[in-house]
């Protein structure tokens, strides 16, 4: 990895930079790893089932709220991936939601706020947030999973405090654009879906391509190698959970847009586990130093396949989650037995 | 790991060369020597801000600052929600001293599985109280016993593996009976079994909640026991500081990783019985309504002074841990009446958490590893 990173010293002739693209390509993995594969075969396969079951799945009235529902969890996603990447965790962005969502409802009720200022307010306040996770967890030097479940609990009672006990309601439709209606869409696709997928593709390129992604895998795959190695250990974890506080208000943006004109105290909870659900079944490693965005995003379209499938063919729709429960297991127990034939070979 | 373990931590020897003045320097360091025991002995450290929350409240309620009197009787019958934190906050304790990233997010799921169970057998099909309770025992061990067997012998991460079997137990949990609790005659009077007793004689003895006596005693007791005067306690400890070491030196490392995450389920399962008891109902999302009952318990269990790498771990800083969050939320019910109190009692819950973390980050970086 290093010598896709670092560049011969003085001016390298033509021929050894030839030499270096070539060697970039044998360092990089293959864009896409074996798990997004079966991934696609998977989802490919539900969706070819759920429409010999149901005629109604692949309609249009069906489809566009699967995109505008996923699009949410997906987005945190991209960032949860960043942060396992790095041999961390975040369980407290459904609180990080909660507090975007009700500030932003607020602004839009009272004083008005148009859609850029409202986007604005909540990814500021995200970001806010993340970077309270993430100067904690770097520079307090504490195991993540412990610092974001107590902060967890700070933002749930921020939230909760902003609410005061009542719902918010009659939320004007401001934020639309990104909704399942007809503003929500351009040549049919919703526009959130569309942001998402943006996003997923930046994140990708950054991760793969760049210095600062390759650091990344760096520290999740050993943070004392990665520190003498010259990669700034702190600032770079520290501007993981920024990144996810970012992502999560947008997120938290898309989920006023897709619910009703009422936002109710129990907004984004549970979006914490689906978004970790996302990344564990894409094939990103809970160890740090192996994942990519491109599985997270499948991980999601799949969990919300089967979460829209269920409701669809008339099942209890909380099935789903033992779905999810079983998809999860499966998709991590398929890359142990890779890992196992990797280690063996 | 001798010096985190035991209680009777060692002092650090005076140095042969200041005899003569051991006892002047020993006075001297004394501020620096109680500074050392708060900030790496959790025990002492749980001790003092209980004292300190305990204190503090009883002087509000003295001069009439609360909306209730914050008495002995007061402090008592709030236990009743110590129980479950506690057995749960063991059965963490167990699996993440078990080491390898060691976590239980399923031990909620896992109630309200096993209330629906014990519904069923005790509610609905008639069975004696012994053999439901032993059968939710039973029941909770096996949904334990699923955990223990991907994470210990398949190598599966304890993270994604309770992940999974969190959302699996807790969907068959409500599709079971199709969504309702179960509330027949029986359940309802099972009641019972939350009551309060009285302790102690005279003119007014302390009402003390039944659950306490009779499941989280034993329950504490027993794992204290397993921990700390058995075998299987020095191996789980040595599995959880280093497997590899633990594997060479002959323990089978796979077994008591399993016994842990199988014991965590028959806690759970035990749980269970007294939530149905609390609720005289089993409801399909007993554990795992609102915020659940994993995250609290794990919350318990790191305040207590686990280390969340595993090795390090004691039964009384689970139990201190729950008390000083028991009776700090009872305070603030207290203070802030109303649906603000109950949101106080989790900024309280953060705060300590966060709070506790930095002091252990700190204290390692200035001592060592601590307990």
């Amino acid at each position: 990895m290093s010598s896709s990173t670092l560049t011969p010293p003085g001016g390298a002739p033509a021929g050894q930079q030839a030499h270096t693209a070539k060697e970039r390509g044998r360092v990089l993995p293959f864009p896409i790893t074996g798990q997004e594969i079966v991934l696609i075969v998977v989802i490919v396969a539900l969706w070819v089932a759920l429409a010999l079951a149901t005629p109604a799945f692949l309609t249009e009235g069906s489809i566009v709220p699967l995109f505008v529902a996923m699009a949410p969890v997906a987005l945190i996603g991209i960032g949860m991936t960043v942060i396992i990447i790095t041999g961390g965790i975040d369980v407290s962005v459904a609180g990080i939601v909660m507090v975007c969502a009700v500030v932003v409802a607020k602004a839009m009720v009272d004083s008005g706020a148009s859609l850029p200022v409202a986007v604005a307010l909540s990814v500021v306040i995200g970001g806010l947030l993340g970077l309270v996770n993430g100067v904690l967890i770097a520079y307090g030097r504490v195991h993540a999973i412990i610092i974001t479940f107590g902060t967890a609990n700070l933002f749930k009672f921020l939230g909760l405090q902003l609410f005061g006990g009542t719902t918010v309601d009659n939320i004007p439709g401001t934020l639309a654009f990104f909704g399942r209606g007809e503003a929500g869409r351009t040549l049919g696709v919703p526009h959130s879906f569309l942001v998402m997928l943006l996003i997923a593709a930046a994140a990708w390129y950054y991760l793969r391509h760049t210095p600062g992604g390759r650091h990344l895998y760096a520290i999740g795959g050993d943070a004392d190698a990665a520190r003498l190695a010259g990669v700034k250990v702190q600032r770079r974890v520290m501007s993981a959970y920024v990144l996810t506080g970012l992502l999560t208000g947008l997120a938290a943006c898309f989920v006023i847009a897709r619910g009703t004109s009422t936002l109710a105290p129990n907004v984004g909870a549970g979006m914490e586990l689906a978004a970790i659900a996302a990344v564990v079944i894409g094939g990103t490693s809970i160890m740090g130093g192996r994942g990519s965005v491109l599985g997270t995003v499948l991980g999601a379209l799949l969990v919300q396949t089967v979460t829209s499938g269920v409701t669809q063919l008339g099942w209890r729709s909380q099935l789903s989650s033992l779905f999810i429960g079983i998809f999860i297991l499966i998709a991590v127990g398929a890359d142990l037995l890779r890992q196992r034939a990797r280690r063996t070979t | 790991m001798s010096t985190t373990v035991s209680p009777e931590a060692p002092a650090p020897a005076p140095r042969p060369d200041d005899e003569n003045g051991a006892r002047q320097s020993r006075a001297r360091q004394l501020p620096e020597l109680l500074l050392r025991a708060l900030l790496t002995q959790r025990i002492v450290l749980l001790l003092v801000l209980l004292v300190a929350v305990v204190v503090t409240f009883l002087t509000l309620s003295a001069r009439n600052y609360l909306t209730a009197p914050y008495d002995a009787s007061y402090l008592s019958a709030t236990l009743i929600s110590a129980v479950p934190l506690v057995m749960l906050g063991l059965a963490e304790l167990l699996v993440i001293t078990s080491g390898r990233g060691g976590i239980d997010l399923s031990v909620g799921a896992i109630v309200s599985l096993t209330s629906m169970v014990f519904g069923f057998a005790y509610g609905e099909w008639g069975w004696p109280l012994w053999g439901s309770i032993v059968l939710a025992a039973a029941f909770g061990g096996l949904c334990g016993a699923l955990n223990g067997f991907l994470i210990a012998y398949i190598g599966y991460p304890a993270l994604i593996t309770t992940l999974a079997t969190y959302y699996a137990f807790s969907s068959i949990a409500i599709v079971i009976n199709d969504q309702q609790p179960i509330s027949t005659d029986p359940i309802q009077a099972f009641f019972s079994a939350a009551r309060s007793v009285p302790i102690g004689g005279g003119e007014d003895p302390l009402q003390v909640p039944l659950g306490i006596l009779t499941f989280l005693l034993p329950t504490a007791v027993v794992i204290w026991l397993l921990l700390n005067r058995t075998t299987y306690g020095r191996r789980l400890y040595a599995i959880g500081t280093n497997d590899v070491a633990a594997e060479w030196t002959g323990i089978d490392v796979r077994r008591t990783r399993f016994t842990a995450y199988f014991t965590a389920g028959v806690i759970s399962g035990l749980v269970a019985v007294v939530t149905v008891a609390q609720f005289a109902s089993a409801r399909p999302d007993a554990g795992v309504a609102g915020s659940g009952m994993a995250l609290p318990a794990i919350t318990i269990a790191v305040l207590g002074g686990v280390a969340i790498t595993g090795g390090i771990g004691r039964v009384a800083g689970v139990v201190l841990a729950t008390l000083l969050i028991v009776w700090l939320n009872a305070g603030i019910l207290l203070a802030v009446p109303g649906n603000a109190g109950s949101q106080w009692q989790l900024a309280a819950l953060g705060i300590v958490l966060v709070f506790a973390a930095l002091l252990n980050g700190y204290a390692s970086r200035r001592y060592g590893r601590t307990g």
